[in-house]
């Protein structure tokens, strides 16, 4: 199994995005890019190949979800698993995002202590 | 990187976060109170745009420590979801008890003290610290009105004579600051005494006042240079800025780049050089970004989608509070041209990019530093340094509110100078300006830190005290004002005492700036009244 080692984070919020800085490059060593909306994320996915992609679902201009459809229709972004980031918590959205292709979902606010190892675990449930 | 790398990581982002949220729940609770207050129909589009605020509190603040605020966030925003998709729209009660817990969410946040606030009440007898300040004359003669004075001021004081062995008495007291007298003392003595005390900073009086004397002071590592006969207050002065230099606010850079990373690398950089800055990606976000932040300085992108780097620059510059702080471009723009083009609609400088990081944190902290130097400058009272007129009413206006936030008392105190006129008719202007300079610097001495000090008009002073009683008030002002009546004025041909008289009112009295001034007025003119030299207290009409 290829471990996880680029995430691209997208998020409006550049306090959340420092904060998930800390938490992802330093607590959980992986490398880190952070673009703060959706279509800006879609030029930098294609060009620097994440292994993961964490994307906020509330954002201006092209939200969560839309971008996600986006990146499905890009060839080169195809195959990137992605995993959403919300501050809602009802199971059914839950279940509609991993509907349309996201692997996995992680609550706001985050630990950012933890956050590295949550996404580290929901990396390997899916390789494994 | 260690663990506790990661956790001083946190709490900068916590500290940096913690006030955007303070601003944040103000919005919130100014656009509660406002739709509680609507006569007609339910603003649906205004309640949407609360309900989005209190979302991004919800999902934010638990990631920095404020578990419980999100927690009330959370349901604030489910109760106003619910009441969006209702066919009831919320009722103005109901606005207003969301406004109310917003407040008490607000309260809580600003509850742990200000570490001003922490201050003990009444620790008035030395702002320096735990001890006085020691310092140590080297002079042969009449150093007698000079210790005087110093002692008034609070300080440590103890003459050696170049006669004795001094260095063996020095080193055993290390002194914070030797004020070494070379036209009496000979370099051969004080210079071992000197070096038995290395840690102290030393001050030159001299009898020349010439280019030379000043670059032999410079050489032999002075920090002071005076001449013969010694302007107490700006020895003081000087004397209060070497113990105190340390204590500098960090500087603070916004930086303005589309390019996030480029960026965050900046802000890491200025980080590790001890300056403080915040990343803003977007320019629509830059006019915010000033408010809270306040920086000394701007970077700015010159190359940004959207807004250019100089259209920002006049923007920020439409503004007359940001006309003072510098705006520095920062471009991979190396053509002269350009720059100059760039420079003639605003902005002030240039740094080319890829720039070291050395010089980065070079260019910014001289331009901070100018940038600070130039704000406190305008601020402050060209004679005494203290605070001016407007500034000290807004100070005023500010205690009262934090008062009201934290159910403490400020105290106004009006000081006036008595008998001010006829020192000018006796001893002439330059003598006055003394006696001003003499009472705004032995004010700066012993009133706390967290205190505020200004001048009101000619030889009028005001004081702002936080978190302190009447009483309290009463008596550091007294002990304030037995020294100055203690200090030795040096007129030209003779020496001569001041006195002041005080008037104080507390905020718990008067509700606001305008009368609580008055009423400390008042009281001073009490004082004055009743034979001069003496605190009076504003009592409130019954």
């Amino acid at each position: 199994m290829k471990p996880l080692q680029r995430i691209l984070h997208v998020e409006d919020d550049i306090s959340i995005q420092e904060v998930a800085k800390v938490a992802l490059e330093i607590v959980g060593g992986f490398e880190v890019t952070s673009c703060d909306d959706g279509q800006s994320a879609l030029s930098r996915a294609d060009a620097w190949q994440p292994d993961l992609i964490l994307l906020d679902v509330m954002m201006p201009g092209i939200d969560g979800p839309t971008t996600l459809g986006k990146l499905r229709e890009q060839p080169s972004t195809q195959a990137i698993p992605v995993v959403f980031m919300t501050a809602k918590v009802q199971p059914s959205e839950i279940e509609h995002y991993r509907a349309i292709g996201a692997l996995d979902v992680v609550i706001k606010p985050f630990d950012p202590m933890t956050l590295a190892e949550q996404l580290r675990r929901i990396w390997e449930q899916h390789h494994v | 990187m260690s663990d506790i790398d990661v956790q001083a990581r946190l709490a900068a982002l916590r500290e940096q976060y913690s006030r955007r949220l303070i601003d944040d729940l103000q919005t919130l609770m100014a656009q509660s109170r406002e739709m509680s207050a609507r006569q007609s129909g339910v603003d649906f589009a205004a309640l949407d745009v609360l309900r989005q605020g209190l979302h991004r509190i919800a999902g934010s603040a638990g990631s920095f420590g404020y578990t419980a605020l999100s927690r009330d966030a959370r349901e604030m925003e489910i109760w106003l979801q619910t009441a969006l998709e209702n066919t009831n729209p919320p009722t103005p009660p109901m606005l207003t008890a969301l406004h109310d817990r917003l407040q008490d969410c607000y309260r809580a946040l600003e509850s742990p003290p200000l570490s001003e606030v922490d201050e003990p009440q009444g620790s008035y007898y030395l702002a320096s610290g735990d001890r006085a300040i020691r310092v140590a004359v080297l002079a042969d003669g009449d150093t007698e009105t000079l210790i005087q004075s110093l002692s008034g001021f609070g300080y440590e004081c103890r003459q050696l004579s170049g006669a004795l062995d001094p260095h063996r008495t020095w080193s055993s007291w290390h002194p914070d600051i030797a004020i070494v007298d070379t036209a009496k003392v000979a370099e051969e003595i004080w210079k071992p005494a000197m070096e038995a005390v290395p840690e102290a900073a030393l001050i030159m009086l001299s009898a020349e006042s010439g280019f030379e004397a000043r670059l032999n002071a410079v050489r032999h590592g002075a920090q002071g240079f005076f001449t013969h006969p010694v302007d107490v207050p700006s020895l003081e002065h000087r004397l209060r800025h070497l113990v105190n230099l340390p204590q500098q606010d960090p500087y603070r850079v916004l930086i303005v780049d589309d390019d996030i990373e480029l960026a965050e690398h900046f802000r890491l950089t200025l980080k590790m050089a001890g300056i403080e800055s915040r990343v803003i990606s977007d320019p629509q976000d830059v006019l915010r970004g000033l408010r809270d932040f306040v920086p000394d300085l701007v970077l700015i992108d010159i190359n940004m989608p959207g807004c250019s780097g100089p259209e920002l620059a006049r923007i920020i510059r439409f503004d007359d509070d940001w006309l003072k702080i510098p705006l520095v471009y920062l471009s991979a723009e190396s053509d002269a041209h350009r720059q100059a083009q760039a420079l003639a609609l605003a902005g002030d400088d240039f740094l080319v990019k890829p720039i070291a990081d050395v010089a980065l944190v070079a260019a910014v902290t001289a331009r901070a530093q100018r940038s600070r130097q130039l704000s406190l400058a305008l601020a402050r009272d060209g004679l005494t340094g203290l605070i001016k007129h407007p500034a000290i009413k807004e100070l005023i206006e500010l205690e009262m509110a934090r008062g009201q936030r934290t159910d403490t008392a400020a105290c106004v105190v009006m000081i006036d100078i008595d008998r001010f006129k006829s020192i000018n008719d006796t001893y002439g202007h330059g003598t006055g300006d003394y006696v001003i300079r003499l009472l705004a610097n032995l004010l700066r001495q012993r009133l706390r830190r967290v205190d505020h000090v200004g001048r009101y008009g000619g030889e009028e002073f005001v004081a702002v005290l936080p978190s302190c009683s009447l009483e309290n008030a009463r008596e550091a002002i007294e002990r304030i004002r037995v020294s100055f009546s203690q200090l030795e004025c040096v007129a030209a041909t003779e020496t001569f005492h001041a006195t002041f008289s005080a008037g104080v009112a507390s905020t718990h009295e008067w509700s606001d700036a305008e009368t609580l001034l008055e009423a400390a007025d008042r009281a001073m003119y009490e004082a004055k009244q009743g034979g001069r030299d003496q605190t009076r207290i504003a009592v409130p009409p019954r």
